[in-house]
């Protein structure tokens, strides 16, 4: 078991009760869509797999390690067994795509040997060889995800979380990606990915997790039930 | 893996730095006019307490000895206020040097004491100053009490009310200076927080990835000990080109003294220059770390 979330809700100041009761598991190597309207929780669930909020009640667990207690200290060492895309890419600008994957790996300490060989694999995995010394505003926005997923993937994660990836991209370009996606999980790695694009779950035959207002309405393994 | 670190934090910050050049520009003149100002207080305040100095260190007390001591007991007096703590010269006046001292004072032409008196009326004393000024009334009632001493004298009242008044200069320049570098710290937090701002996105990608606080910390650390130290050094060339020109051009303001040694002066300036890179560090320390709280 990879994440577990016990019981968990997130009530903001505001009263604002944007997860409530919430508990769930994924296995390693799953592929789980977590699907809702805007303001059903998506952002929130992610918000505390990565603990960047900590929950007001319940026990989150990620590879049996409780993730709520979790020292100021060990936060860095649980952000690196993890990966994030985001919607809107979050790209360094000033960096090229070789500079913005390599970013990655500096941050966390690895060295230029590990570096000079990494980066190229990945970006030939995530399909951008040619690109390499392009900056971001010379990408299209389906390019820029792939820098994206590339950055994310390029530590090794277990767990690739996913907010909206294809938020801001066309339909075809969102195939490209989603096929990307599947790809790197094929190679073992768990996603869990945010989206409320019904037409590319529809085809998905995967795991989908339905909120809606902070609550879990279905859970299915298919995802046949519900589409 | 720390080398390579340290190679990474210097290429980051003089990148930034390069990148950020308004930003750059901003806090070098903001440190630059904060350590001016600094300095410039600091320099009134060393003036003022060498002045302080001078004013306390001029205070003795003068112990007139009894007409009916004789010589031997002169001498034993002289023994008995060496024995009493603090005291740190003492030095004997007869009464003939007093009388000559007394007629330099009233200038030559006008009287003729030695004519006019006759007979030397003053007393042979001892000047006795002390190691510590602020000792001075309390040594003064300990020679009064020794026997064959008529009188004490060490400007009782004033001596009392000088103190009080530097004690009030220093404090007033300690609060001053302390204020100053608060503001100083405010005011170059402010600035390097716009840089900071600039940035914010790179800091909460680092930190998603997985950068420790002192990774993401590291290279604006580096940024502003070199902002500081550049925005100092500019300071003290103005401060020191200013103060050296006032030193040449008058030796002496009024009736003070100015303090113009490079020995000195030298230390106030490098103190200037770590103070400016210790407020630049400071400045960017405290506008990091809200944006580390991701």
């Amino acid at each position: 078991m990879l994440v577990q979330f016990y019981n968990v809700s997130k009530i903001y100041p505001n009263d604002l009760k944007a997860l409530d009761d919430v508990s769930l598991k994924i296995d390693r190597g799953e592929f789980l869509f977590l699907m809702g309207a805007s303001g059903a929780g998506k952002s929130t669930l992610i918000k505390m797999l990565i603990k960047e909020e900590k929950p007001t009640r319940g026990q989150i667990f990620i590879a049996s390690r409780s993730i709520v207690r979790m020292k100021r200290s060990e936060i860095p060492g649980l952000r690196r067994s993890m990966g994030v895309v985001f919607q809107d890419f979050k790209l360094l600008e000033n960096k090229t795509v070789s500079e913005n994957i390599a970013f990655a790996m500096v941050v966390v300490g690895a060295n230029s040997r590990e570096i000079k060989t990494r980066v190229p694999e990945v970006i030939k995995m995530v399909g951008l060889k040619g690109k390499e010394k392009s900056l971001p505003g010379e990408l299209s926005g389906g390019e820029q995800q792939r820098v994206g997923i590339a950055r994310a993937i390029v530590n090794q994660p277990l767990l690739l979380i996913a907010d909206e990836p294809t938020g801001n991209l066309d339909i075809d370009t969102s195939n490209e990606i989603m096929e990307l996606l599947y790809n790197i999980n094929r190679k073992g790695t768990t996603v869990i990915m945010a989206t409320h694009a019904r037409e590319l779950v529809k085809t998905a035959n995967k795991r989908i997790i339905m909120l809606e207002k902070g609550r879990i309405i279905a859970d299915d393994s298919t995802g046949e039930l519900i589409l | 893996m720390i080398m390579r670190n340290i190679i990474h934090f210097f290429r980051e910050a003089f990148s930034s730095l390069r990148r950020n050049k308004l930003l750059t520009l901003a806090t070098i003149t903001t440190v630059s006019i904060c350590i001016m100002i600094l300095g410039a207080a600091v320099l009134i305040t060393m003036n003022a307490s060498q002045f302080m100095d001078k004013l306390e260190s001029d205070v003795e007390i003068v112990a007139y000895i009894d007409k009916t001591v004789t010589g031997s007991e002169i001498a034993d007096i002289k023994e008995e206020i060496q024995k009493i703590d603090g005291v740190r010269d003492i030095k004997f006046v007869s009464c003939e040097a007093a009388l000559k001292d007394l007629q330099k004072g009233l200038g030559k032409d006008k009287y003729n004491l030695e004519e006019t008196l006759e007979k030397n009326p003053l007393p042979d004393s001892y000047q006795v100053s002390t190691t510590n000024p602020h000792d001075v009334p309390d040594i003064a009632v300990k020679v009064e009490e020794i026997k064959g001493i008529s009188k004490v004298n060490y400007g009782q009242g004033f001596v009392e009310r000088l103190f009080e008044v530097t004690k009030w200069v220093r404090i007033a320049s300690i609060i001053i200076i302390a204020l100053l570098s608060f503001g100083a710290i405010f005011l170059i937090a402010t600035t390097i927080r716009l840089a900071i701002f600039a940035r914010r996105k790179e800091i909460y990608l680092m930190k998603l990835i997985g950068a420790t606080d002192w990774f993401v910390r590291w290279p604006f650390f580096i940024e502003g000990v070199i902002l500081g130290s550049i925005g100092s050094l500019i300071a003290i060339a103005f401060i020191a080109g200013g103060y050296q020109s006032l030193i040449n051009n008058i030796s002496s303001l009024f009736f003070l003294p100015l303090v113009t040694g490079q020995e000195a002066l030298l230390p106030i300036y490098i103190t200037l220059l770590v103070v400016g890179a210790v407020l630049g560090v400071l400045g960017t320390l405290i506008s990091l770390n809200r944006f580390l709280d991701v």
